[in-house]
C-alpha cells in the first residue's frame, strides 16, 4: 500500500485494494443468470442444437439429405438410417440437421426484423411523441387488432410463389424461406414496439437525456447511443422468446399447408409431412418434433432466466 | 396447514364435479351408443338404418346448374337425377327417359343436330308433381340465363331451342352437330313449378329458397337439412317414383382433416370415407375396411409449353421431350410412391378403352436412351456443371405444381432422376388458387412462365372431347381467358381436335381419335404419371355399395347396411 | 368516464378503417375465386369471364373497395354482358350492415358467420374457463410451494406443453384417446365433430366432444397464465401489507385469496381481456382437426378459395372486437383499481 503524504487522501489510495471494481451490467447479469439452473440447462441445450445443425453439417452432406432412395421409404430406423426414412425415401437424421439449420435461422433472421422494425417503431414513437406516437401507435394498434395467424394466412398467401430459390452459404434453398421469414417479422413486431415505447417514454424524462441534449447531441444519437442502450433488458427478453415464437409460428404455418415448400427441408414441414402417418411411422414426427421442442423448450427457460437475470425486483434471484 | 388443507378441497370439488359431468355425458353417448350399434342390426327393434359418409370438403351449393365441385355433384343421385346415368363401368344406361337417344331409334337426326329424348311417365317430384319436358325446358332456360350465377353454361349456351311436342318428350336442337352431348347434357333438373315463379317475379333464381334448401326433389332421398361445417341429413324419398331406398337415412359429416378421417373410419365411426390417400389404403384395409378403386377419366399429367417465342428452347425438339419421358422412372414412382395401386397412364384416353383403340404403351424407363437423345439432339454438358447446355443455354427447366404432398413427393424424385441425365428441373410448388389463376389475373402458369405443368385432367369423361390445345385457346391479351396453357399450335391437332367435336357418327370419331392418340404420342405433348381414380373406403357393414366414375352412387337406393 | 368511452369509440373509428384497407389490399391478391369454380377442372373460359362479371370482380381495385364499403345500389352494373350498363346494384356496402355474399355459397356473409360463431365462442370460453381456473389454482400452489419437487416438476411439465406446437397436442391426443382406447376397449372420447349426427346437438353431446379440443387449447396457454399468476402472487406476498394482515392474525385463507389474489389479479384482468377477442379466432388449427365447425375453419375454408367478402367479415369482427375489448378492459382496470384514473 504507497500511502503518500499528500494531505488528500483519497486520490492515492490503491483502489484495488480496497474494494473489487464495479460490475458491468453484463457482468452482474452473468452472475444472477448463473444461478438459474434452468436456463443454463437452457443455454447448454440450445448450443448443443445448434452444433447439431451446423456442425452436422460436416458429417453429412446436403446431396445425402435430398437422396430419395424411394425403394426403401418408410423404413423405421435402422443402424443405416439411425432416424430412419421418409416417404420417397430420404435419411431423416440428414434431415433435422438441414431442417434445423433452416428453422434456427428463420428464427433468428426474423426476430432480427422483428426487432428491427419494433424498435425503430418504439423508439421513434416514445422519443418524439405528440402526433408522430398517435399515428405510429394507431398503425401498431391497427397491426395488433389482427390475430398473428390470420396476418400469417393471409400474408403467406400473398407473397407465395412470388420468390425464387436462393443461394446461401453453400446451400440453395427455397424463396419461400425468405418469404416466412418476412412474414413472420412483420406480424410480430408490434409487442416489442409497445415496450421499448414504454421505455423510451419513461426514460427520455431523465437527466442524461437532457445532459446529452443541452451539449447539442443530435436526436438520433440520443435515441441510439443514449437511451437504447438503457432499455436493452426487455429487448433481450423479448428478442429471445420472439425467437422460440418464430420457429413454433414456422410449425404452424407449415402444417397448414403454407410454410417453406418441401424439398427442403424444416422441422415445420417435416412434421406436416407426418400428419397421415401418426401411427404407422412415429419416426417421421417424433424425431422433428422433439427438435422443435427441445430448441423452443430451452429458449424459453433462457428467456425465463434473462428476465429474472435483468430484473433487479423479481425474487427468483 | 389451514390454507393448504382447503386447497386440497377445492381440488377434490373440482375432481368430483369433473367426474360427474363425464359421467352424464358418458351416461348420455351410452345411451345413445345403444340405438347406434342398433340402426346397425336391421333385426333390432324399429331402429333406423342410417349411413355416416365423410366428405373432406363442404359443398358449396347443392342446386344443380350452380356448382361444379364433385362433393355437390354426389347429393344429385340421392335427391335428385341425371336424365341417364352411369354405371360401374361408366356405361349410360336410361333413368328419367326411357331409352337413350341413338340414331337407330330416331333419337338423334341424321344431321346429329337434334337430340329427341322420350321421357318416362312415371316420374315425379317428392310433393307429387309430375316431371315433365317442362322442367328439362326450364333447366335449359336458367343455365344460359345472364341473370343467374350458374358455375357453367356449358354446352346450354350451345342450344338453339328446346321444345316440348308434349309432356313426354324433349327435343333438343343445337347450333352445329355436337358430339359430347351425351356426358353433358341434365345433370340434375330444377323443379319448374317450384322456381319459375321466383325467376318471374325477381328476374333470378340466385336467392330461392330451393337452392340452399332443395326439400323438394326426385331421388330416392329427400334432403332435410344442411347445418353448415358439420353434417348433411338425407332421408328416404317415401314418395319416391321407383324402388324405394333400402337405407333409412344418409348423414354426411364434413371432416377437413386427412388424418383426422382416418383416425374416424378406423375407430368405426363412419361408413364411407372418400378421396383416400394410397398412402393411408394399406392401414385402412387392416382395420377392415374395403378400399374401392374407380377410374373416372382423370390422371396426374405433365403438360410441356411447345412455343418458339416463350418456351425453352429444348423443349421445341421432339427428343428432348422424349428423353423427359424416358429419364424419369413412372412405374417406379407408382410402385413406391403410390402403393402400387394405380397404374401409368399412356394415353389421355386411358379411362375410355373404346377410344384408346389401339391402346397406346408407356416409354420405357431409359435413362442411357434418354442421354442419347439428348446427345443427338445437341445438348450436350460443355462447360461440365452437370447440366447439358447448347449455345449458351443451358436445360433447365421449371416445373410447377400445386401444394399436395404426393406431388412434391413425385417432384423431388422426377428432380433426382431428371438430374442424373443432366436436366435440371426447377421446383415450384404453388397453392392452387395462385396457379390457376387466369391470364388476366397474372396467373404464373397462364402466362406461360412453367415450361412443365403438372396436375389432374382427363377428356370431358365419359366423353372423350379435349379442348386444351386448340390453337384458338391461347391466351394473350385480346384473349385472356384462353385456356391453351401450353402455348402449343399445331395445326394437325388442331384440325383432328376440331373435327372430332362435331362427329356424332361415333365410328367416325373414334377414327379421329386414333390419330389424336397417335399424334400425342408422337409428338410426346404430355406425359402421364399416374392414373387419379375415386378411391373410397367402404365400412364393413355397407353392402352392395358400387360407385361410377360420372354419376357417383348411381345405386344408392340398393346400399344396404348389415350388423 | 362517459367522455373516455366515447372518445376511444370514436378513436376506433379510424382505426377500423385503417385496418380494412390494410386487408382489403392483401387479399385482394391472395388468389382468384373464380380459378377454383371449375370443380376438378379449370374453369372454361366462358364461364370464366361471365362468372368476374357477375361477380363484379372486373372492376378495379379501388371500386371494389368502394362497392365494398358503401355497395352499388346507388350505380348500375352491367349483368348480362352485353356492354350496356342498366341494372341497378343490390348492395348496400358494410356501413349500412350488408357484407356482401359469399363468392363460394352465394350466401350472406352475416349468415355464414353468424352460423359458426357460437360454436367458436363455446369453445373458447370454455378454453378460457378451464386456463383460468387450472392456472388460478396451479399459479397460487407454485407460488406458495415455491421450488417445492410438486412445483418443479409441475413448472417442468407445464413448460414442455407450452413449447409444443398446438397441432401435435392435438393429433397425439387424439390418437391416444380417441383411436387407441376405442381399441384396447376402455371408454374412448370422439374422434371429429361437435356432436354425432344420429344424437343431435345436446348439451351432453358438446361437452363430450369439447374435451379433446379444449384439452389441447388449454395445455399451451396454462404455462404461460400459471406463471405469470406465479410471479405476481410472490409479488404480491412480498407486500408490506400482506405482512400486516398476517401479523394482525388474520386467517391465512383470507389472506391469499381476499388480500393477495385481489391485487395479483390485477394484471390477469389485462391478459384475459386482451386474450379475448383473439379467441374469435378460433384457434384455427385445432378447429381444422377436430373438425369443429367455427370461424376458424370458416377462415381457413374460404381463404384457400380466396372468398374476399366472408375473410373481410370475419376479419372485421374480430378486428372490431379487439378495439371493443380493449376498452372495455381499460375500464374494468380502473374500476378494480381506485388509483388509476383516465384523465384528459
Amino acid at each position: 500500500m504507497t500511502e503518500t503524504a499528500d494531505p488528500i487522501p483519497v486520490a492515492s489510495f490503491n483502489q484495488d485494494e480496497l474494494e473489487t471494481p464495479p460490475l458491468t451490467l453484463g457482468q452482474l447479469t452473468w452472475r444472477r443468470f448463473r444461478r438459474h439452473k434452468m436456463a443454463m440447462f437452457g443455454a447448454v441445450v440450445l448450443i448443443l442444437l445448434f452444433l447439431y445443425s451446423f456442425g452436422g453439417a460436416l458429417v453429412l452432406s446436403e446431396k445425402y439429405a435430398n437422396f430419395a432412395d424411394t425403394p426403401l421409404r418408410l423404413s423405421s430406423p435402422s443402424l443405416e438410417h439411425p432416424f430412419g426414412t421418409d416417404t420417397i425415401g430420404r435419411d431423416v437424421l440428414a434431415r433435422t440437421i438441414y431442417g434445423g439449420q433452416i428453422s434456427l435461422i428463420i428464427g433468428l433472421t426474423a426476430v432480427l426484423i422483428e426487432n428491427i422494425i419494433g424498435i425503430s417503431i418504439g423508439a421513434l414513437a416514445g422519443y418524439y411523441g405528440g402526433k408522430v406516437d398517435a399515428l405510429l401507435m394507431r398503425f401498431t394498434e391497427a397491426m395488433l387488432n389482427i390475430p398473428e395467424i390470420f396476418l400469417l394466412i393471409v400474408m403467406a398467401k400473398y407473397f407465395g410463389g412470388k420468390i425464387p430459390e436462393i443461394n446461401m452459404l453453400g446451400r440453395e434453398f427455397s424463396g419461400s424461406v425468405v418469404v416466412i421469414v418476412v412474414i413472420i417479422g412483420l406480424t410480430s413486431w408490434m409487442y416489442l414496439a409497445r415496450i421499448v415505447r414504454a421505455e423510451f417514454l419513461s426514460l427520455k424524462e431523465n437527466e442524461f437525456v437532457l445532459a446529452a441534449r443541452a451539449t447539442g447531441t443530435s436526436n438520433f444519437e440520443i435515441i441510439f447511443r443514449h437511451i437504447l442502450p438503457n432499455s436493452i433488458a426487455p429487448i433481450m427478453v423479448a428478442a429471445t422468446l420472439g425467437v422460440a415464437n418464430a420457429i413454433l409460428a414456422e410449425a404452424y404455418i407449415s402444417f397448414l399447408g403454407l410454410g417453406v415448400q418441401p424439398p427442403t427441408a424444416t422441422w415445420g414441414n417435416m412434421l406436416d409431412g407426418a400428419n397421415n402417418y401418426l401411427e404407422s411411422a412415429p419416426w417421421l414426427w417424433f424425431f422433428p418434433g422433439l427438435l422443435i421442442l427441445l430448441t423452443v423448450l430451452s429458449i424459453n427457460f433462457l428467456g425465463d432466466g434473462l428476465r429474472d437475470a435483468l430484473d433487479p425486483r423479481s425474487r427468483a434471484a | 396447514m389451514y390454507h393448504k388443507g382447503n386447497l386440497y378441497r377445492v381440488f377434490c370439488v373440482l375432481i368430483i364435479l369433473g367426474m360427474i359431468i363425464s359421467a352424464c355425458a358418458q351416461a348420455a353417448t351410452e345411451v345413445d351408443v345403444v340405438p347406434e350399434k342398433a340402426t346397425a342390426a336391421p333385426t333390432a327393434p324399429p331402429e333406423k338404418k342410417v349411413a355416416t359418409l365423410i366428405y373432406t370438403q363442404e359443398f358449396d351449393s347443392l342446386a344443380p346448374l350452380y356448382t361444379s365441385m364433385w362433393f355437390s355433384w354426389t347429393t344429385w343421385q340421392m335427391n335428385n337425377h341425371w336424365a341417364w346415368e352411369f354405371d360401374e363401368k361408366n356405361e349410360p344406361f336410361p333413368r328419367l327417359v326411357t331409352e337413350i337417344p341413338s340414331v337407330e331409334n330416331g333419337g338423334i337426326s341424321e344431321d346429329g343436330t337434334t337430340i329427341t329424348m322420350k321421357l318416362r311417365d312415371d316420374i315425379k317430384w317428392s310433393d307429387n308433381t309430375p316431371l315433365t319436358a317442362d322442367d328439362f325446358i326450364f333447366t335449359w332456360e336458367m343455365a344460359v340465363s345472364p341473370a343467374n350465377l350458374v358455375a357453367t353454361t356449358y354446352p346450354y349456351d350451345m342450344i338453339e331451342s328446346v321444345t316440348a311436342p308434349d309432356p313426354q318428350t324433349v327435343v333438343v336442337k343445337f347450333y352445329e352437330p355436337f358430339a359430347p352431348w351425351l356426358a353433358n347434357l341434365w345433370h340434375g333438373i330444377l323443379p319448374a313449378h317450384i322456381l319459375r315463379p321466383i325467376f318471374e317475379a325477381e328476374g333470378t333464381i340466385d336467392n330461392a329458397e330451393w337452392l340452399r334448401s332443395p326439400t323438394v326433389g326426385c331421388g330416392p332421398y329427400n334432403f332435410v337439412e344442411w347445418e353448415s361445417g358439420s353434417y348433411a341429413r338425407y332421408v328416404r324419398n317415401e314418395n319416391y317414383w321407383g324402388t324405394p331406398a333400402k337405407i333409412d337415412e344418409i348423414f354426411i359429416r364434413f371432416v377437413p382433416d386427412d388424418a383426422s378421417q382416418v383416425a374416424a373410419l378406423k375407430a368405426g365411426d363412419a361408413d364411407l370415407g372418400t378421396f383416400i390417400a394410397y398412402s393411408d389404403v394399406p392401414g385402412l384395409k387392416e382395420a377392415g375396411l374395403n378400399i374401392v378403386v374407380e377410374p373416372n377419366g382423370y390422371s396426374e399429367w405433365m403438360f410441356f409449353l411447345v412455343n418458339e417465342e416463350i418456351g425453352h428452347p429444348a423443349l421445341l425438339d421432339v427428343r428432348v421431350r422424349k428423353a423427359v419421358a424416358m429419364a424419369i422412372d413412372r412405374e417406379g414412382i407408382v410402385r413406391d410412391l403410390l402403393g402400387g395401386i394405380p397404374k401409368v397412364p399412356a394415353s389421355f384416353w386411358d379411362a375410355l378403352p373404346f377410344y384408346n383403340d389401339p391402346p397406346l404403351t408407356n416409354y420405357p424407363y431409359d435413362p442411357e436412351g434418354a442421354k442419347d437423345l439428348l446427345d443427338e439432339a445437341g445438348w450436350i454438358d460443355a462447360d461440365g456443371d452437370g447440366v447439358r447446355d447448347k449455345d449458351g443455354v443451358a436445360l433447365e427447366l421449371e416445373h410447377a405444381t400445386t401444394i399436395r404432398e404426393i406431388r412434391q413427393d413425385a417432384q423431388a424424385v422426377m428432380q433426382q432422376q431428371l438430374g442424373e441425365v443432366g436436366i435440371k428441373l426447377n421446383v415450384n410448388p404453388v397453392d392452387d388458387t395462385l396457379y390457376f389463376a387466369s391470364y388476366a389475373d397474372n396467373g404464373p402458369a397462364a402466362r406461360g412462365e412453367y415450361d412443365i405443368q403438372e396436375w389432374s385432367d382427363g377428356p370431358l369423361f365419359p366423353d372423350p372431347d379435349i379442348y386444351y390445345w386448340l390453337c384458338s385457346e391461347i391466351p394473350s391479351d385480346e384473349y385472356p381467358t384462353g385456356e391453351n396453357w401450353f402455348y402449343i399450335c399445331d395445326e394437325e391437332l388442331d384440325a383432328l381436335i376440331q373435327l372430332q367435336s362435331t362427329q356424332v357418327n361415333v365410328t367416325e370419331r373414334k377414327e379421329t381419335f386414333t390419330k389424336i392418340n397417335q399424334l400425342f404420342y408422337d409428338q410426346v405433348y404430355i406425359i402421364g404419371l399416374w392414373q387419379d381414380p375415386d378411391v373410397y373406403a367402404v365400412g364393413s357393414h355397407l353392402v352392395n355399395a358400387k360407385f361410377s366414375g360420372v354419376t357417383m352412387f348411381f345405386n344408392i337406393a340398393e346400399w344396404d347396411l348389415v350388423p | 368516464m362517459g367522455r373516455y368511452i366515447l372518445k376511444r369509440l370514436l378513436q376506433g373509428i379510424p382505426l377500423l378503417f385503417f385496418i380494412s384497407l390494410i386487408l382489403f389490399v392483401l387479399m385482394m391478391n391472395t388468389g382468384d375465386p373464380v380459378a377454383t369454380m371449375g370443380g376438378r377442372r379449370v374453369t372454361r373460359s366462358g364461364d370464366y369471364e361471365r362468372l368476374r362479371r357477375q361477380l363484379g370482380l372486373d372492376k378495379p381495385i379501388y371500386l371494389q373497395y368502394i362497392y365494398w364499403l358503401v355497395g352499388n345500389d346507388w350505380t348500375k352494373t352491367d349483368v348480362d354482358g352485353d356492354g350496356i350498363v342498366e341494372t341497378p346494384g343490390t348492395r348496400r356496402g358494410v356501413l349500412r350492415g350488408d357484407f356482401g355474399i359469399s363468392l363460394l355459397n352465394r350466401k350472406p356473409v352475416l349468415e355464414v358467420i353468424g352460423e359458426r360463431l357460437p360454436n367458436t365462442l363455446i369453445l373458447m370460453v370454455a378454453s378460457e374457463v378451464v386456463i383460468i381456473v387450472g392456472a388460478l389454482l396451479v399459479g397460487i400452489y407454485s407460488a406458495l410451494r415455491q421450488y417445492s419437487l410438486l412445483d418443479n416438476i409441475i413448472t417442468a411439465l407445464l413448460f414442455i406443453f407450452y413449447s409444443m406446437p398446438i397441432f401435435f397436442i392435438a393429433l397425439i391426443s387424439m390418437y391416444i384417446f380417441a383411436v387407441l382406447f376405442k381399441r384396447w376397449g376402455l371408454p374412448y372420447l370422439p374422434t371429429v365433430g361437435m356432436f354425432d349426427p344420429q344424437v343431435g346437438e345436446t348439451t351432453a353431446q358438446i361437452l363430450w366432444h369439447l374435451v379433446l379440443p379444449v384439452l389441447s387449447i388449454s395445455l399451451i396457454s396454462f404455462a404461460a397464465y400459471s406463471r405469470y399468476i406465479r410471479s405476481t402472487m410472490l409479488e404480491v406476498m412480498s407486500q408490506d401489507y400482506i405482512r400486516t394482515a398476517r401479523a394482525k392474525g388474520l386467517p391465512k385463507r383470507e389472506v391469499i385469496f381476499i388480500h393477495a389474489l385481489k391485487n395479483a389479479s390485477l394484471p390477469i384482468v389485462t391478459v384475459v381481456g386482451l386474450d379475448l377477442p383473439l379467441l374469435l379466432g378460433g384457434a384455427v388449427v385445432t378447429e381444422r382437426i377436430f373438425a369443429w365447425p367455427g370461424m376458424g375453419r370458416l377462415f381457413l375454408d374460404h381463404i384457400d378459395r380466396a372468398d374476399l367478402p366472408v375473410i373481410m367479415g370475419i376479419l372485421m369482427l374480430v378486428a372490431v372486437a379487439v378495439v371493443v375489448f380493449q376498452i372495455i378492459t381499460d375500464i374494468v382496470y380502473a374500476w378494480l383499481d381506485p388509483r388509476i384514473r383516465y384523465e384528459k
